[in-house]
């Protein structure tokens, strides 16, 4: 199948950089290692007002620092801005194959990428510090994997649906920059969003970001209920149809720039 | 000199002014990330209370500093900064037929306005702490007159640590991944008291990577966490030292220097 073997190009390609890297992912544990250490200092004695310990706590950030990589560490608008600014555009939607999924399958396969060279790695620097726990009941990794599936899909969406709005507003500088600290503050980057003070707390677990990297995380720690992976895939679904949408009303907005 | 770097920098402005619009979001969104991870810090504080003997407008203060000396250094430095390019693409070779040293050149090409959303940010940041911190009857006065100093002394820290690390390029001719190891993960780290680290940690921030004399130790005196009056002057020596060092290091860089060639 033509998607299968963008994924399988996309993958590729990548590979040429791993070296540079597994360098990389040493300075980017940092980041993890230095939200540890918040998380050390604030429930150090006082482990009796938080629901969660020191080392649970370690593990959500060790999580949630690997499910960026293949959740929101994306090409940002998945490039499509860049062929819109250049025109280049106008010939990928010709190609008798879906945009969306044209697109969405490029952006796949360096998620592929990034699993075994970014999330595997980092998992392993940052759990040497927060110790490795394992699930007990089988059933967990079922529930993760088919969670983790959905965050990865949610991503891409949101991205997705950033970059096609450039064919409205050719720059998306901005709102990429809002997008991504959307994910962060709200999708549990550095602390559980439950845990987030007032209605914030409540809400965000009703929104997409928190299906995101909270979601996954939560659910390999058994702390949540799998029933979380029901509002991802009602988001995935309200998501994959306006990207859809978007993108037929797109087909109708090409305009060549320049001349 | 001088009025050759007012020339220069009135040209960049005048040519990032000819798209006000682009330029005020993106002054706008450069800070969010920010806001947000210091609001989440805030959720964290106000359920916790503390972090290490540190209240909210405390953290808020090394915050403040931390982000906005960043932001400083982003806006003066930026093709410091992006250095990697002229090593790529040999564009450095250009620089040095000039009759002006290339560190000037570069200081002069471009400041990266939009830059100045993350400075107001930061400083929005301190403001609302330290008048949390007055509120709380804690006398405030010293840490208002010391604040520009630490702004400067930030400053220049991390321009010496992004100058030296730019430097590194004329040998690998990368630098991106580098940098946050030098700058985006100490200078993160420095958003929070230091004392939050391990002892390995504590002292590459005390000494190869110096972004503790850049809020840490002389809010640490300001605050009553101890530590004594020193802690006020040893920033300045120490921004003077790494200073020194990154420029000789880069005078030292440039005699290495073989171009790419094309």
């Amino acid at each position: 199948m033509v998607y299968w073997r963008i994924i399988r190009k996309s993958y590729i390609r990548n590979l040429q950089y791993r070296i540079a890297h597994l360098i990389n992912n040493v300075a980017s544990a940092i980041f993890g290692f230095v939200y540890m250490a918040i998380w050390f200092g604030v429930l150090d004695g006082r482990a009796g007002s938080s629901p969660y310990d020191q080392q649970t706590m370690a593990q959500y950030i060790t999580l949630t620092q690997c499910l960026l990589w293949v959740t929101t560490f994306h090409t940002p608008g998945l490039g499509i801005q860049n062929g819109v600014r250049t025109g280049a555009v106008s010939t990928d939607l010709m190609r008798p194959i879906s945009y969306f999924l044209y697109v969405m399958s490029m952006e796949f396969g360096k998620v592929v990428y990034s699993f075994f060279y970014r999330f595997i790695p980092v998992g392993l620097i940052l759990g040497s510090i927060a110790g490795f726990s394992f699930p007990l009941q089988l059933q967990t990794y079922l529930w993760f994997l088919l969670s983790l599936l959905f965050s990865v899909y949610l991503g891409l969406l949101l991205f997705y649906i950033t970059g096609i709005s450039s064919f409205w507003t050719t720059e998306i500088r901005w709102s990429h920059y809002i997008l991504i600290t959307l994910i962060f503050g709200l999708g549990g980057q550095m602390i559980p969003v439950e845990l987030l003070p007032g209605l914030l707390g409540k809400l965000s677990l009703y929104l997409p970001f928190s299906g995101i990297l909270y979601a996954p995380a939560m659910i390999f720690l058994e702390r949540i209920d799998p029933d979380v992976i029901v509002m991802q895939a009602g988001w995935a679904m309200v998501l994959t149809l306006t990207a859809l949408f978007l993108t037929a009303k797109a087909r109708r907005k090409v305009e060549v720039q320049g001349g | 000199m001088i009025w050759l770097y007012r020339k220069l920098i009135l040209a960049s402005i005048r040519a990032q002014m000819q798209y006000k619009l682009n330029f005020l979001t993106t002054a706008a969104t450069t800070g969010l990330i920010m806001v947000i991870d210091f609001l989440v810090l805030s959720a964290i504080l106000q359920r916790f209370d503390q972090v290490k003997g540190w209240d909210i407008y405390e953290v808020g203060v090394l915050y403040g500093l931390a982000s906005a000396s960043m932001s400083l250094y982003r806006l003066i430095a930026p093709e410091i900064h992006d250095f990697e390019r002229y090593i790529v693409y040999g564009d450095f070779d250009q620089l040095l037929t000039r009759p002006v040293s290339p560190l000037t050149l570069l200081l002069t090409r471009n400041i990266e306005l939009a830059r100045i959303g993350g400075i107001v940010q930061g400083i929005a940041i301190l403001v609302i702490s330290l008048y949390g911190l007055h509120q709380e009857g804690k006398n405030i006065v010293w840490l208002l007159a010391y604040v520009p100093v630490s702004l400067a002394v930030g400053t220049v820290i991390l321009f010496s640590v992004g100058l030296a690390t730019a430097t590194i390029g004329f040998w690998t001719g990368q630098i991106k991944d580098l940098q946050t190891f030098t700058l985006y993960a100490p200078a993160t780290a420095a958003n929070y008291p230091i004392s939050l680290y391990p002892g390995w940690l504590k002292l590459l921030f005390y000494t190869a990577i110096p972004v503790a004399f850049m809020n840490y130790m002389p809010m640490s005196y300001l605050l009553d966490k101890g530590g004594s009056w020193t802690a006020l002057l040893m920033p300045l020596g120490m921004a003077a030292v790494v200073c020194w060092m990154a420029l000789r290091f880069w005078k030292y860089g440039i005699h290495h220097y073989h171009s790419t060639g094309s």
